[in-house]
């Protein structure tokens, strides 16, 4: 035993030393973030609404990426932010909203959907017409869908994503993400808005209408494009793709 | 212990030819009632070949991975239009997730158990018999490869032993002396195989092998009974191809399962089932004339 000890103490120093960097990495972002809290002066001291919890709605934009914590872009003015659900306290208050979930967009790609998955179309394309729902205080568009969902014995698939702090939707009524092309799946939409942060993260509001779309084409077909694509036309990215807005 | 297999005494063709179109089969088709059918020949043919042996992997290795597999998939897959209950993640468990699970255990259950009758009666010379004209350099590899296992096997208790009659094997020792002495045994094995292999490819090209003219003898012949067996092989083959395009073997899991039923259905499972039955039937067959002639004499 005495013959190995260097080697035994060399492997416990590598194994402390890569701990350390394990538990200690993740953090690297947050001094910086303290040291300039001119990042998001305008986000910090906003008012809480009544009806949320106990719950700054801030967001804190990384300088260097011009994203936040878990990769989104600034959310348009007027537009409620990212609550994250670990944060929220869920009341017993009971709200009403409106659900809804359609895929008629399938209809117009029926040649793109395989057959054993047709008779999963509905006729007109609705899968839930738009009905009230009850949601209770602090919950998210997801916790309401997949209460709905259980409720009217409908499928859903989801994934946690923790990059994006949310969950993925992946499938609803076994109709899934790229079973209309490559470009399909699945969207929400509250209020007429494309939020482009996940469901998780949407706070719902009492009287909000969340849509759920499926889109055949990344969103251009359902309106949602911007939310995944970015708002700001002009923007870096798209400079360095070489994209010019049209002038007319 | 093992029976008399006269399917293996039929020709290489014949049985290489039987054995591509029921693995392939039981690799594409998940039409269950066929995958029954499958398992249930191919496990009976491999007992028959190998005895208890085979009874023993059956229960030590397949019905562990059958379980296994069959509960792996609804953990991981929730498609399916029919709803059972909710797992903890908050994904639903679905009936077709845990069929399709059950599916794909028994094809990887059935593909290998084909495959253990296979290493039966495809003995290595009757692969480079097959192939040594067609393809001499991957043959030899492949044979060579094949019989390497079992020759690793038995020269590594060789050397394990030897080690251990001068002291120096894996079961004393602390921790550190049992991997220093298991590495040597490593060591050695190593440079035994490499030096095994470049032997064997050296006496192999000395006595010409693979030279454009050698000829080699051979025990084979191709009789009148290999040609009726060919042809049965493949009209049966043909005929259960014809069953799953046609639709008589349609099957599907997602998003509910379904399955065709009806008169084609069972046609086409009755050649299936005629099609992976046939070495039992032969061997049955030829146990039968055997009982006829000791009877008469």
């Amino acid at each position: 035993m005495r013959k190995h000890k260097n080697k035994i103490i060399a492997a416990v120093i590598i194994i402390a030393a890569l701990t350390a960097a394990f538990i200690f990495g993740g953090r690297y972002s947050s001094p910086s973030r303290n040291a300039q809290p001119s990042a998001a002066p305008g986000a910090e001291p906003e008012p809480v609404s009544a009806a949320t919890p106990p719950t700054e709605p801030s967001m804190v934009i990384d300088p260097e990426t011009g994203k936040d914590k878990y990769l989104t872009d600034p959310v348009p003015e007027g537009k409620p932010l990212p609550i994250e659900p670990q944060d929220v306290t869920l009341g017993d208050a009971e709200y009403t909203c409106f659900l809804s979930v359609k895929c008629d967009t399938i209809l117009d790609n029926m040649n793109l959907l395989d057959k054993e998955k047709h008779e999963l179309v509905p006729d007109d394309g609705v899968i839930l017409p738009l009905t009230e729902v009850t949601f209770y205080e602090g919950e998210s568009v997801f916790n309401v869908l997949q209460r709905e969902m259980k409720l009217n014995r409908i499928h859903l698939e989801f994934m946690n994503v923790p990059i994006y702090n949310s969950v993925y939707i992946e499938g609803i009524n076994n109709l899934y993400e790229f079973d209309v092309g490559e470009l399909s799946g699945w969207m929400y939409k509250v209020n007429g808005w494309f939020p482009n942060y996940g469901a998780s993260r949407y706070q719902l509001q009492p009287g909000d209408v969340v849509e759920w779309l499926y889109t055949c084409d990344l969103g251009r077909d359902v309106g949602g494009w911007d939310s995944v694509n970015g708002y700001v036309v002009g923007a870096d990215w798209l400079e360095e793709i070489g994209y010019e807005e049209d002038e007319e | 212990m093992s029976n008399r297999d006269t399917f293996s005494s039929y020709h290489p063709a014949v049985n290489m030819l039987y054995f591509t179109a029921v693995l392939l089969l039981a690799m594409l088709l998940m039409q269950p009632v066929c995958q029954v059918i499958s398992v249930v020949s191919a496990f009976a043919y491999s007992v028959y070949l190998n005895g208890g042996k085979a009874i023993r992997f059956s229960l030590a290795y397949m019905l562990p991975m059958l379980i296994m597999a069959a509960l792996i998939n609804p953990a991981f897959n929730h498609q399916g239009g029919t709803i059972l209950t909710y797992l903890p993640s908050g994904n639903p468990l679905t009936l077709e997730s845990i069929l399709y699970g059950i599916s794909a255990a028994l094809m990887i259950v059935t593909v290998i158990t084909w495959f253990s009758c296979y290493n039966a009666v495809m003995t290595s010379d009757k692969f480079v018999y097959l192939f040594g004209r067609v393809i001499p350099a991957l043959s030899l590899i492949l044979s060579m490869a094949l019989r390497f296992v079992p020759r690793f096997n038995t020269q590594i208790k060789f050397v394990a032993h030897a080690q251990r009659c001068i002291g120096r094997d894996t079961s004393s020792g602390n921790i550190f002396q049992r991997v220093r002495k298991g590495i040597r045994i490593i060591s050695i094995m190593v440079t035994w195989a490499l030096e095994n292999a470049i032997e064997t490819a050296d006496s192999m090209k000395a006595r010409g092998y693979g030279l454009p003219r050698r000829t080699a003898f051979s025990i084979y012949r191709f009789e009148r009974r290999d040609l009726y067996a060919a042809v049965y092989i493949v009209v049966c083959a043909a005929a259960i191809i014809a069953g799953a395009v046609t639709g008589a073997l349609y099957y599907r899991y997602f998003p509910t399962f379904r399955m065709a039923r009806d008169g084609g259905t069972i046609v086409a499972s009755f050649i299936y089932a005629a099609l992976s039955a046939m070495p039992m039937a032969i061997n049955f067959r030829e146990g039968r004339k055997w009982k006829l002639i000791a009877q008469r004499s």
